[in-house]
């Protein structure tokens, strides 16, 4: 009792920064990565979490998205290039019609993981307003960059990607 | 389950503790110079001390991430309130898990998908710990849903249930997926750890 009460302050103040911590939502770009795991297309299932030690491209998209066909293109030319360095592009639809999502993924999608968020709560805990919209994650799994309404990969996208893989020195952006 | 109270801590903890050897390290840096020769072996002993120091420095804040740890788990699970439900899996011929879900006193409390890799470590033998949780002394129910593929690679879904005595101590709850061989079918059975 006597080593529980000597604890106690300590302890007030591991639960004022878990609070703290569990309260600060949606990841800010520098934070750590919240984990999810989400069904594949292809049937099995996929942690954010084990990719840790990978840059991890997460894409969200959606069937009814004009643009989203032609990122998912450059994304999928990115993955055959990078893919060997380290590279692992997740692109995530938030599709409440998971029929749609699938035929979509089928034409799309070609050898990238495609991840079916039905319920939305990745895309919520992510803040996703806009698709499509990108985010990169460090080998360490921290958020890196996040850019809303991208219609194709461009040059500032590639560089911090490029940077990530080679673990240079990345300033932390978030682009409208 | 993430502790991210427990990083803070050990980040504060950590500062402070290079903070401490930083100065050190500056102090050391700035004492006065001596003939070059003549301060070589010492300059080899200060960095293998200094070295030692880091270690000793690395240890301290190991240490102090596990007591913390240990501190978490008693305030947020204190032994008197304390479920922690197990998930193993013996073989796991006829039936490829793909997510459990868990209700206690018909109230969701967890629903987990498992990938390839975790199904790989639980045939391996691994055993997970899929949920950890307070309740009242009392009786309780809990219902387990295990959702996945079946013999011949159709889908598959099955409940166990169990109803239990919460007492003082910790209880523990182990959900078991094992293969009947003899009816070619997975059978699924929760386990009262005393």
């Amino acid at each position: 009792m006597r080593e529980l009460l000597k604890r106690l302050p300590m302890g007030m103040l591991v639960l004022f920064c878990a609070a703290s911590l569990y309260a600060a939502t949606p990841p800010a770009v520098g934070g750590t990565a919240p984990d999810f795991a989400l069904p594949a297309s292809s049937g099995s299932n996929v942690r954010l979490s084990e990719y840790r030690g990978q840059v991890v491209v997460l894409s969200f998209w959606s069937s009814r998205c004009s643009v989203c066909a032609a990122q998912l293109a450059d994304l999928r030319q990115l993955q055959r290039t990078y893919g060997s360095a380290g590279l692992v592009t997740l692109a995530v639809s938030i599709d409440d019609d998971m029929a749609h999502a699938r035929d979509y993924a089928a034409a799309h999608g070609g050898d990238l993981t495609m991840l079916l968020d039905q319920a939305r709560a990745v895309g919520r805990s992510y803040d996703v307003g806009h698709v499509p919209t990108i985010l990169l994650i460090d080998r360490s799994g921290r958020l890196r960059y996040r850019r809303e309404d991208i219609r194709r990969i461009d040059n500032p996208y590639i560089s911090q990607l490029r940077a990530l893989l080679d673990d240079a020195p990345v300033k932390d952006r978030t682009e409208p | 389950m993430k502790s991210p109270g427990k990083h803070c801590i050990t980040a504060w903890a950590l500062s402070l503790l290079l903070g401490g050897a930083c100065v050190q390290a500056a102090d050391n840096a700035a004492a006065p110079a001596t003939p070059v020769v003549a301060a070589a072996a010492p300059a080899a002993a200060d960095a293998s001390a200094l070295d030692q120091q880091v270690q000793d420095l690395k240890k301290q804040v190991v240490d102090l991430n596990r007591d913390l740890f240990v501190l978490e788990e008693e305030l947020l699970f204190p032994a008197n309130t304390q479920v922690a439900i197990f998930v193993s899996m013996d073989v796991g011929d006829f039936f490829a898990l793909d997510s459990v879900q868990l209700k206690v006193d018909d109230r969701e409390v967890s629903n987990y998908l498992y990938t390839p890799r975790e199904v790989a470590a639980l045939a391996r033998g691994g055993v997970q710990r899929l949920y950890v949780g307070n309740l009242r002394t009392g009786e309780h129910e809990l219902v387990a849903f295990f959702t996945g593929k079946g013999p011949n690679d159709r889908d598959y879904r099955r409940a166990a249930s169990i109803r239990f005595e919460k007492g003082i101590g910790a209880k523990y709850l182990e959900l078991k997926i094992t293969d009947r061989a003899q009816r070619a079918q997975p059978e699924f059975e929760i386990k009262d750890w005393e």
